[in-house]
């Protein structure tokens, strides 16, 4: 006998071979089709990319050495650049402190306040800050100020969100405990929550700073400031070689923010 | 101290359904005066916790009446039920401090519900009368000389310790206990009872203690209630006590 005893009560997949073989193909059928729209869509092109390799060796030799000259320029708009991010991150950090109570679902004080919460962290989390930026210029006018806002409304979304969901996971203990004890809510949230949570807001803020610079540099292109401004104007009037100075020093102010707030988180938690 | 006439917290026909199958509480009686520690005993699930809860509304009971420093605790609201609320501290299984806060300002944290507006903001802001009382709580507690230690460098002993202090500075009547010494090793499950007997005798306040432990009720409570099913099944001294009323109370888990 070619099967076993126990065997015989296992059942068979409730689809057959073929069926699912039909189900894969059909999937991996469509897949196709929409890369294929895709690469059609943005003219996509493996020739043109050859064809124009010479394009690019121009760039680069256009590009070298970096202009040295505007050095202590670049360098000035890259700490206007980190300032626009301090201040955005600031101002967006008290706001979405003042929101994340009721963003969560374990402390709102009610379903709808909750939903209302939850709406203004979506539509300001899902809207890109260089959009918020394209407004707030016509709001203040063109500078950095324009982009810190956009920053600021952009990371209440962000912040928001993930400030939230740290409450949601937290250990409810200590809340229930100064709830017995008579404590008001908001005696509650200054004096059990955020201790149990600041830790956590603190790297998540720090994330964030980080987040906002690069940002920034996005952001300044469209609202006139920092250093992704003088890039932006460099790449846009052919001065590749200013624009290779300023790229180098953004690079080096990247990677030496995304360091220090790696390493600073490092130690808080 | 000798048990007054009227009693700190009084329960009368308390019932409680979560589902309609089966009632937690069918119908519970019990007094706890000032000046004694009474021990509540039964299984897991026969209604303890939820007693306690029901008591001071943290849960709402479906009936009952409870009074509460000679107030009616059932029927108030709002801020009435809030400062009511105050009159009752609980101590709970878990303990329950603010993990990177220092011992002395959980202890102050007690005395929340009665520091109103901007001084509550901040622990540095707190009024000198309720530092004060935090530190002589802790004193109490036997505990001052970790007054600046966080929370989380506590042994689970001295952390219970620091949450009854904390239940002291609250300056209630009546202190909840809810099962405290079933997450600790037996000498701190000891001194936490003995602690909590003495502030019972000592400080005239009605203490009543859900436990686990029958002879931690024997020696230390002043009256024993046994509880099974939501129902009192026994209420003795720990004097007359009999082992098999003990060994009854937990039979029921056998077959649940």
């Amino acid at each position: 006998m070619a099967s076993s005893p126990a065997a015989v009560g296992r059942p068979a997949r409730s689809k057959p071979g073929i069926v699912r073989k039909l189900i894969w193909l059909a999937i991996a059928g469509g897949a196709a089709a929409i890369y294929w729209h895709a690469w059609n869509d943005i003219g996509g092109s493996i020739t043109d990319l050859f064809s124009s390799i010479g394009n690019l060796w121009d760039l680069i030799r256009r590009s070298t050495p970096p202009n040295t000259a505007i050095f202590h320029e670049s360098v000035n708009a890259s700490i206007t650049t980190l300032d626009t991010a301090l201040i955005g991150t600031t101002i967006g950090l008290v706001l979405s402190l003042l929101i994340t109570p009721f963003a969560a679902r374990n402390l709102s004080p009610h379903r709808l306040v909750y939903e209302a919460a939850r709406v203004v962290i979506a539509f300001t989390r899902t809207i890109p800050s260089f959009i918020f930026a394209l407004y707030m210029v016509v709001v203040v006018g063109l500078g950095p100020y324009p982009v810190a806002l956009a920053l600021a409304i952009h990371s209440v979304g962000t912040l928001g969100k993930l400030f939230a969901e740290t409450i949601e996971d937290m250990d409810m203990g200590p809340v229930n405990a100064l709830r017995a004890a008579g404590a008001s809510r908001m005696q509650v949230f200054l004096h059990a929550v955020l201790p149990g949570v600041a830790p956590s807001f603190v790297s998540l803020s720090l994330y964030r700073f980080d987040v906002n610079v690069r940002d920034s540099l996005a952001a300044g292109f469209v609202g006139g400031a920092g250093i992704g401004f003088l890039l932006f104007n460099s790449i846009q009037l052919f001065q590749y070689k200013d624009a290779a100075m300023e790229l180098t020093v953004m690079l080096v102010l990247l990677l030496a923010v995304e360091r220090i707030s790696t390493l600073l988180r490092a130690r808080i938690v | 101290m000798e048990p007054a006439a009227s009693p700190a917290l009084s329960v009368r026909e308390l019932r409680k359904a979560f589902t309609r199958e089966q009632p937690v509480l069918q119908g519970v009686d019990i007094d706890v005066f000032p000046g004694e520690l009474v021990a509540v005993l039964g299984a897991n699930g026969s209604g303890k916790s939820t007693l306690l809860r029901c008591a001071i509304r943290l849960i709402e009971p479906d009936s009952g009446r409870i009074t509460l420093a000679g107030r009616d605790i059932a029927s108030a609201s709002g801020s009435d039920l809030r400062e009511l609320r105050r009159q009752a501290a609980m101590v709970f299984q878990q303990i329950h401090l603010v993990q990177r806060r220092t011992a002395l300002e959980n202890v102050a944290y007690g005395a929340l519900g009665r520091i109103g507006g901007w001084r509550s903001l901040s622990y540095r802001a707190f009024p000198p009368d309720v530092i004060e009382t935090a530190w002589r709580s802790l004193e109490r507690v036997g505990l001052a000389h970790k007054a600046w230690q966080r929370a989380d460098t506590l042994s689970g002993g001295q952390a219970q310790r620091v949450a009854v202090a904390r239940a002291l500075c609250q300056q209630a009547q009546v202190i909840l206990a809810d099962e405290p010494v079933s997450s600790l090793d037996p000498r701190a499950a000891e001194d936490v009872l003995s602690l909590l007997a003495d502030i019972a005798r000592s400080d005239g306040l009605a203490v009543a203690c859900v436990l686990h432990q029958p002879d931690l009720a024997r020696r230390y409570a002043d009256r024993i209630i046994g509880i099974a099913a939501g129902e009192v099944v026994f209420e003795r001294t720990p004097a007359t006590i009999q082992d098999s009323e003990v060994a009854h109370l937990y039979l029921g888990e056998l077959d649940g």
